[in-house]
């Protein structure tokens, strides 16, 4: 909220510089978001005192002056006829500026010389009067600059106001805090209304139809007003609030709404029917064209303020087209009410009109203030536009707004919540300056009653609040609380991550963020099946655009989009990571499932040197990194199966993870089709690993086994294997029969060309015996090896290279 | 016979100085000291020098020998030496060169930025529980005293999923999550993602929160003071001054809002605070006894505070980023700087 310093001092002495207020205001709750200087739209114009006046030579409609700065004389040519010797006078110098961008210069009027120029209020734009040159207070001294001789510099605050403080949403509200802080007396604008004799009760009827949404409604007739132009005090509040002028009747209900928090409307009376105003509720599809010309089918229960025949308002938020005031209306009926907050919030949303009324009446309004805003702003209609108050209000209050009284405060609560002790006398004073009223005051406590615009203290705790607050927190002492356990158990996942993290980084991958939500057209780039659970996606209903979407079943289409952003920024070769969360919807109205996943992609180069030799990074790049994971958290059985199991995937190159038969994620280069299909000029490789199924194997600590002393005896054999043959399928076979002295079986070569048959391949493995007890013996090893040999031929009809 | 012998030692060594090779050195050695050597065939003939200059000449024809030897073995080492030098040379390396290694992959800032507050504030008994992003209405709002119809729900733009699904607004809902289950003392810390409708080069649609929650009997504002006064100095050095004003939370009261003297400026005003000369930095609060009430909690008995900050916004202030956008759009030439 736009808050003019100017205006405010007609309400609080303030003897603070603005920065000093601006810094009182923040540290107290009243968020000082910027301070702006306002200056008039001139410059170089100062007070001047003309010494004579002379007729123009060579014109008849002008005269020559001679002026006074105090120091030197000026001849000015003027055209005006109000001036005389002695006259003080607004004097725009050469160099100076006035509004419309226009800058003095000497120059030669009919063969005088004129040095200046003698200013209007108009010219200057701080006054409607455009009849003659401007008349300043005699006691004004030549010289001065004339923004400071009338005093036309402002600051203007904008205070972010919190949704609890209602109160400070008005000129008024912002002197209390202000009045609180500096120990200052508010005071208050007197209202002084000289009413007439026809009586506003045989001129006009309220009738409330719905006490709930309306529990007071209050009006006030004005007659015979001028319609016309606002006084330029009430326009320069009005554009220092940040609010444009219309006329002086509707400047009027804006002005005491911005000096009071009070919304008021003001209805042309001839176009009331019936002449009386009903509130009631909507009817469905019931149409309206509120002032902003818009037409409107209103939704039902909104409130309503109706003639006798139709709407002419929406209660609290707008006027109606149908009774605005315009240049030739003559008759107002003026409204003060008090506004359900929660009905007309959610009136307000349905009809998306965000007003400064509905802002204030859904925070809620002083519901005691009602009449003294009515009255003031009747006061000052007529003031300035010459209409008669009717003799009366009608203020139909059927329900009694709820207050709060006497709440209890306990001083020892307070400083068991505050960590601070303050005196009951101190206490109290703090109360009273923010006028709270303390009905009693006891040993230990006291009770309190908060003003009805204070519709935010209902509670001891938020007169705890008032009391630190303006106490200052910067009063509070510091302190550290004592050590406690807490039961909460970390999900060990954390630790797993940070573990997981540093594996990815020393691989060389980094770790991205992708957003949650991605277009619902990425689970066909990516050929989903149509029973693919990762179909289930989770929809937003108010996205901000459709690329944002869904909530990402799979962090796939993430790492190949951020893969493609970058191959556009120059970096092909890419290794990246990331852990977050996918989603699952599972049914309606409850939360999907959400899952910890681990996902890669590596793209490009192997190295990023560029001086030694490139090159291009595959499958068992990504492959080592994630079994190097796998080492790291101790997780054991681990089967890569190279079935087709994603669609996305090159089907060659691929499989799926699984631990101890059950599925944590897959790998492998992407599908030509989708690469294709989203325009990505690269050959990536991906990996997603469910990071809650991995941590449920996960078991870090290991157990030591003895080193044995023993040397072990390792033979190596090649198979000629049919091509079709996996090396994980031949190393089970080979470890398959629980031999004890087969200490392990690794792959030292594969070969497939020249010297083996078509659709056979050459497998090396390595076998490795031991015993921890004694060095094996030539006879002893044979014997095992051969039953092993004997075995994996068997079940694989595989030859021995060389026999 | 003696100037011979003189003669002949001048010249070896002087072909001596002359010889490059290794060979060449041998065949010196062969040509003068050999069994059919020079040297060897003057003492061969010492029968024909006189008697009287017997002895004188044996005594100098060792000596010859003896100096030629030292001076060919001497050559021989040096050139041995020269050798070894010489290889060194031929291998050597441009050790400017950039190592050959794979290069350490980074982790994400606002990842690191977490790890870092989780660090600190685990050293004073706080635990890390997280929730889900996707949440209940419930959760989000109405157990935080945030109800239906509340102005305070303008502070937050929502993303919605369905009726009483929501993408949540902040990390509190765990708060309530967390006191639902367990019995105080509470002391947790819960870091993540959370979603707002908005975006600029300020506000992402999605961004971090990390909140914390102590919850005893005892606890006071006081407290909160001196927890996140000893933290934000681990975070941002031990000098770095800052301010607690009051604000207000609906599930927080009194609530307070942290600054923290401008990391920019030290204080003067600069764009970067707006000409204030602090940095909104965290918001925080006493739990309101209200929220206390959801979980079934005695709030006559038990106290608490609450707390939650950006971590872009503590990465963004930590490493001098001035556009947001940057943490999502996983450029590499931005990821590689941290």
């Amino acid at each position: 909220m736009l808050v003019s310093l100017k205006w405010l001092k007609d309400y609080v002495d303030i003897s603070l510089t603005p920065e000093e207020l601006a810094d009182k205001l923040t540290m107290s709750g009243l968020e000082v978001e910027e301070v702006k200087k306002v200056l008039p739209r001139f410059t170089g114009v100062i007070v001047a005192n003309i010494l004579s006046v002379k007729p123009h030579p060579n014109a008849d409609k002008l005269s020559l002056c001679q002026v006074s700065d105090g120091k030197n004389r000026y001849q000015v040519v003027c055209g005006a006829k109000n001036i005389a010797r002695g006259d003080i006078v607004p004097f725009a110098r050469v160099g100076a500026t006035i509004p419309g961008d226009y800058t003095i210069k000497s120059s030669l009027l009919r063969g005088e010389k004129s040095d200046g120029m003698l200013c209007s209020e108009v010219e200057l734009d701080i006054g409607e009067d455009a009849s003659g040159i401007m008349q300043l207070p005699a006691n004004l001294k030549p010289g001065q600059k004339l923004e400071k001789a009338l005093d036309l510099e402002d600051t203007v605050f904008d205070i972010g106001i919190t949704p609890n403080r209602s109160d400070c949403l008005s000129m008024i509200g912002v002197a209390r805090e202000v009045a609180a802080l500096t120990g200052k007396k508010i005071k208050m604008p007197k209202v002084r209304v000289v009413e007439g004799s026809e009586n506003i009760k045989s001129l006009t009827s309220i009738k409330i139809m719905d006490a709930e949404l309306c529990p007071r409604y209050s009006a006030r007739m004005i007659k015979n007003i001028k319609v016309g132009q606002s006084p330029s005090w009430i326009k320069n509040r009005l554009e220092a609030a940040g609010i444009r002028s219309i006329n002086n009747v509707v400047d009027v209900t804006n002005f005491v709404m911005l000096e009071t928090g009070q919304p008021l409307h003001a209805f042309d009376f001839r176009f009331l029917e019936k002449r009386k105003i009903i509130v009631r509720k909507s009817k469905k599809d019931e149409e309206f064209v509120s002032l902003d010309g818009k037409s409107r089918k209103l939704a039902q229960n909104i409130l309503l303020i109706c003639d006798g025949v139709k709407p002419v308002a929406i209660g609290g938020i707008m006027g109606g087209l149908n009774s605005e005031v315009k240049e030739d209306t003559k008759d107002i009926l003026l409204e003060s009410a008090y506004f359900n907050p929660v009905s007309i919030r959610r009136s307000s949303r349905i009809l998306q009109m965000p007003t400064d009324a509905a802002f204030r009446f859904e925070r809620g309004i002083d519901p005691e203030g009602v009449i003294r805003a009515l009255n003031r702003a009747a006061q000052l209609i007529a003031e300035v536009s010459g209409g008669n108050i009717c003799k009366n209000y009608i203020d139909e209050y059927p329900r009694k707004i709820p207050s709060i009284k006497n709440i209890k405060l306990r001083y020892e609560r307070l400083q068991e919540v505050t960590g601070t002790k303050i005196s009951p006398r101190d206490i109290q004073k703090i109360l009273r300056s923010i006028e709270m009223e303390i009905s009693r005051t006891q040993k230990g406590f006291c009770l309190v009653t908060p003003p009805t615009f204070r519709v935010d203290i209902t509670r001891e705790i938020d007169l705890i609040e008032e009391v630190i607050r303006l106490y200052g927190y910067d009063k509070v002492p510091s302190t550290i609380p004592k050590f406690s356990s807490t039961e909460v158990k970390e999900n060990p996942l954390l630790k797993y991550q940070s573990r997981i993290r540093n594996i990815m980084n020393g691989f060389g991958y980094t770790e991205t963020i992708n957003y949650s939500f991605i277009p619902q057209g990425a689970m066909d780039y990516l050929l989903l099946e149509k029973n693919d659970e990762r179909r289930k996606f989770v929809r937003l209903s108010n996205p901000l655009t459709e690329d944002q979407s869904v909530m990402r079943p799979t962090m796939i289409f993430s790492m190949l989009d951020t893969l493609k952003k970058n191959i556009n920024n120059g970096s092909p070769d890419l290794k990246i990571f990331e852990i977050g969360r996918v989603f699952i919807s599972t049914k309606e109205g409850k939360l999907p499932e959400e899952r910890n996943m681990l996902a890669g992609l590596l793209a490009g180069a192997r190295s990023d040197d560029l001086w030694s030799s490139k090159y291009k990074s595959d499958f068992f790049d990504m492959k080592g990194c994630i079994e190097n994971i796998f080492l790291d958290l101790n997780v054991k059985k681990i089967q890569y199966r190279s079935a087709n199991y994603e669609t996305f995937l090159h089907p060659g190159k691929s499989c799926a993870i699984f631990i101890n038969d059950k599925k944590i994620g897959f790998m492998g280069g992407i599908a030509p089709e989708v690469l294709e299909k989203i325009d990505l000029k690269s050959d990536p490789y991906v990996f997603e690993i469910n990071l809650d199924i991995l941590s449920g194997f996960a078991d870090n600590t290991p157990v030591y086994r003895e080193i044995s002393k023993y040397p072990a005896v390792n033979r190596d054999v090649a198979f000629i294997i049919s091509q079709e043959i996996e090396a994980a399928y031949m190393l089970n076979i080979a470890s398959s029969e629980k031999e004890e002295l087969l200490e392990n079986v690794v792959i030292f070569d594969i070969y497939q060309g020249k010297g083996i048959l078509e659709g056979s391949k050459s497998l090396g493995l390595r076998f490795s015996y031991r015993a921890h007890d004694r060095t094996l013996t030539d006879i002893e090893v044979n014997e095992v090896h051969d039953r092993i040999l004997r075995n994996i031929i068997n079940v694989t009809n595989a030859k021995i290279r060389g026999e | 016979m003696i100037e011979d012998l003189q003669e002949l030692e001048d010249k070896a060594i002087a072909e001596l100085q002359e010889a490059q090779t290794e060979d060449q050195i041998l065949s010196i050695r062969t040509k003068y000291l050999g069994r059919k050597g020079l040297l060897t065939g003057l003492l061969r003939n010492i029968s024909q020098v006189p008697d009287a200059q017997k002895p004188l000449f044996g005594k100098r024809c060792n000596e010859v020998k003896e100096l030629l030897s030292a001076r060919i073995e001497e050559k021989l080492l040096y050139q041995f030496q020269q050798k070894k030098e010489d290889a060194l040379i031929k291998e050597k390396i441009d050790v400017t060169l950039p190592g050959r290694a794979v290069k350490y992959g980074r982790i994400h800032p606002v990842v690191q930025v977490n790890m870092e507050i989780c660090s600190i504030l685990a050293s004073y008994g706080f635990s890390v529980v997280e929730g889900p992003e996707v949440e209940l209405d419930y959760y989000n709002f109405e157990a935080l005293n945030i109800p239906k119809d509340h102005p305070a729900r303008d502070m937050q733009d929502t993303f919605y999923i369905e009726e009483g699904i929501v993408l949540r607004t902040h990390t509190s809902p765990v708060q309530v999550r967390v006191m639902e289950k367990i019995k105080p003392p509470v002391r947790i810390l819960s870091p993540g993602k959370v979603y707002r409708r908005d975006s600029d080069i300020s506000h992402t649609p999605m961004f971090h929160q990390i909140e914390g929650l102590l919850v005893e009997e005892r606890v006071t504002f006081g407290d909160l003071k001196g927890i996140l006064t000893a933290f934000l100095k681990k975070v941002f050095g031990d000098d770095t001054k800052l301010r607690f004003r009051p604000s207000f939370f609906p599930f927080t009261e009194p609530s307070a809002e942290v600054d923290i003297i401008c990391v920019m400026c030290k204080g003067k005003g600069c764009r970067v605070c707006s000409h204030s000369g602090w940095l909104e930095i965290l918001g925080a609060g006493m739990v309101d006894p209200e929220v206390f009430k959801f979980v079934d909690y005695d709030y006559e008995k038990y106290n608490g505070f609450a707390f939650g900050l950006g971590l872009e916004r503590i990465a963004m202030l930590k490493y001098g980023i001035s556009d947001i956008r940057l943490f999502f759009e996983n450029d590499n030439r931005f990821l590689k700087q941290f």
